[in-house]
């Protein structure tokens, strides 16, 4: 929940929205009972009144003789009752749609009371409105009574039953709309962030040098820091490795001077220590001096399609070989890519192809492969000559720094050396065996990549 | 065979001067892009030596002009600069090979021989002509297995021809090529020493492998000579 900003945000607001339509439901759930609640009460008075009206005393007994014009008090079991009870609580009348029924009422009221009260009937519930009068008689003198109209309260139930039912359903609507909207809303909202994410990409593959294109105010500091930043460490990069690479050549010029020297003297030959100590320094400087120049280590915007660079070394180096170039084989995936600055990748191919060509009788092969594994890609260089291959006790010697296979072959034997650091700094694998297709020796390297 | 070498570090370009004539070299020295450029085009010589950073301009674009310019002279870079990177921009611009700073002077020879072979079409360090074998490492040269005793003058005449076989070259380019100076242009030291190299390669007079093109110059044939 924590991982997207849309996420977080997009939970919060529905909680915040379930809240807020539940509580407006619940008000408007109340606000339409407590009226129908009340649209029942006066119902009963009016019932009470047109009651009133068609009232006659008989024999001191209050009756309401004929038919009201509420057809409901003449249909049985209707749900709308009316009873009248004299003081003593007696029943002195009742509508027609009691008949059959027993309704109990007990209460009586003084005259000009009022009160309202539920009661039961046969498991039906009942609102009634008790009201007490006095009727004067001119045979019988005064009379007290007390008459009750209760309606059931099933209508108001079914009423409430249909209001609750449509209420829900449009605020449900309402919240899912509202819902969509926030999303849509959330979505073009965080549009910037990420296209400043989707940029980084590209600039990590190479497509582009830096952050472009006009961001919103609010993340337009943290992009043009970033732009700030990633020109800072190229300016950096380059300016360290052309340092070094100067340092280098300031260093092996009077190496090669010292070395010529101490070997055109012919009346004095070098002594084999020297030579070695010069030898020494050359290869250090070399390792050292090389390695630090590398940036040997997956790093932000730099990545480098592996086909053209593979080719440009392949259409080069092979040239170079005494014998005339070998017969090449090449094969590259063409979405192909190395982790790292076109130096690095240079640096492992130029070694691999160089050794391949160094022993190779008449063959190399190139096979450059691209595989999906897991979140990322494995970049597969698998490089194989015709040659002698490499015996199995000393396939570990020869990616180890200073340890040629054969002493008598040029070169100071640290080409594999920076090739197996390299591939180790960027988290890969290499490994050597013999090659099936060609017979020679095979190097297999394998080395994640996270584009 | 004339060598151009392009190097502006004094104490090494006069080292490594001295040694390749030792080797039988002549050997023209240029400090700078601009003069090393000079000495290539119009000089004849057989193959360049050149480092990568030099005044005026650099080696890189020496080699780039001198390519742009249809020439095919072998050159070989000499530099500090080790990186695959510079290697591949060298050999891309049109050097034929590359080599780091700093060297074996053994390695630097077989890799001018190697380079200067190649021009010629041999792959091996031995140049094999029927029962002439020219070995380019010993520097020494062998009829039926047995080796022949050769002045260096003769062994480098020998060379130079077996170095361009089947095409015919002029007295002049001899004498360019295998002389420092000019003092011998004119007289007939050439065909004395053509002379003397035909009587040990071919005491019975049957092989003929040099023959001679009146006006034109020598043509050193590989395979079995035209009877005449």
């Amino acid at each position: 929940m924590n991982h997207s900003l849309q996420r977080r945000l997009l939970i919060v607001a529905s909680l915040v929205l379930a809240a807020f339509l539940g509580a407006t439901g619940f008000a408007l759930d109340q606000a339409f009972r407590t009226s129908l609640i009340q649209a029942q009460k006066d119902r009963l008075q009016g019932f009470l009144y047109t009651i009133l009206a068609g009232a006659d005393v008989r024999n001191g007994q209050l009756q309401v003789p004929g038919d009201l014009p509420e057809g409901r008090f003449q249909q049985i079991g209707s749900g709308l009752y009316a009873v009248v009870l004299d003081d003593q609580g007696r029943l002195t009348w009742r509508s027609r749609s009691l008949i059959g029924q027993r309704l109990d009422l007990e209460q009586t009221l003084q005259p000009g009371e009022r009160d309202f009260y539920r009661a039961e009937l046969d498991g039906d519930r009942l609102v009634g409105l008790a009201y007490g009068l006095s009727w004067e008689d001119p045979t019988t003198g005064r009379g007290e009574f007390t008459l009750h109209v209760a309606e059931s309260i099933a209508f108001r139930l079914e009423e409430r039953a249909a209001y609750r039912r449509s209420l829900w359903t449009w605020l449900g609507g309402a919240g899912a709309g509202l819902l969509i909207a926030q999303m849509l809303v959330l979505r073009w909202g965080l549009r910037p962030l990420r296209r400043v994410a989707r940029d980084l990409q590209l600039i990590e593959r190479g497509a582009k040098d830096s952050l472009e294109g006009r961001y919103p105010r609010e993340i337009r500091g943290l992009t043009e820091r970033l732009n700030q930043l990633i020109r800072a460490e190229r300016e950096r990069t380059t300016h360290y490795r052309n340092s070094l690479a100067d340092l280098a050549h300031s260093l092996k010029t009077p190496l090669a001077v010292l070395r010529t020297t101490l070997e055109a003297d012919s009346s004095q030959p070098p002594s084999p220590q020297t030579m070695e100590q010069i030898e020494r320094i050359h290869e250090t400087v070399d390792y050292q001096l090389g390695r630090a120049a590398l940036a040997g280590a997956p790093r932000f915007g730099e990545s480098t399609p592996v086909q053209p660079l593979a080719k440009r070394i392949l259409d080069t180096l092979p040239k170079t070989r005494p014998a005339g170039p070998p017969t090449i084989r090449f094969e590259c995936a063409a979405e192909a890519r190395f982790p790292g600055p076109e130096g690095d990748l240079m640096e492992i191919l130029g070694n691999l192809v160089d050794n391949a060509c160094k022993w190779c009788h008449e063959q190399i092969s190139l096979q450059v492969d691209w595989r999906r594994e897991g979140r990322g890609w494995l970049l597969i260089l698998q490089m194989e000559d015709d040659g002698p291959g490499v015996p199995e006790a000393a396939r570990e010697r020869v990616l180890q720094r200073g340890h040629r296979a054969d002493e008598t072959r040029p070169g100071h034997g640290i080409g594999l050396a920076m090739v197996s650091d390299l591939v180790r700094s960027y988290h890969g694998e290499i490994h050597i065996d013999p090659s099936r297709q060609l017979g020679g020796a095979r190097f297999t390297l394998q080395l994640p990549v996270n584009v | 065979m004339r060598l151009l070498l392009v190097e502006d570090e004094q104490e090494l370009a006069s080292q490594l001067c001295k040694r390749l004539q030792d080797e039988g070299f002549i050997v023209d020295h240029a400090a700078d892009g601009p003069s090393g450029l000079h000495f290539a085009t119009d000089y004849p010589v057989d193959l360049a030596i050149v480092d990568l950073g030099l005044p005026g301009f650099s080696g890189l674009e020496l080699i780039q002009r001198l390519r742009a310019d249809g020439s095919r002279l072998p050159v070989l870079i000499l530099t500090a600069r080790q990186a695959w990177q510079d290697r591949v921009a060298g050999l891309e611009a049109g050097a034929d090979d590359y080599l780091g700073k700093p060297f074996r002077m053994e390695e630097l020879l077989a890799r001018v021989n190697a380079l200067l072979r190649r021009v010629g079409g041999w792959a091996h360090p031995v140049l094999e002509a029927g029962p002439m074998a020219l070995d380019t490492r010993s520097q020494t040269v062998s009829l039926n297995g047995e080796a022949l005793d050769l002045t260096a003058y003769e062994y480098r005449l020998l060379a130079y021809l077996m170095h361009r076989p089947d095409e015919v070259v002029s007295k002049l380019e001899l004498t360019e090529h295998l002389y420092p100076d000019d003092a011998d242009r004119d007289s007939n030291v050439i065909e004395v020493f053509i002379r003397r190299l035909r009587q040990k390669l071919d005491p019975d007079n049957t092989l003929h492998p040099i023959e001679t093109l009146r006006g034109r110059g020598y043509l050193f044939r590989l395979g079995a000579p035209p009877r005449a």
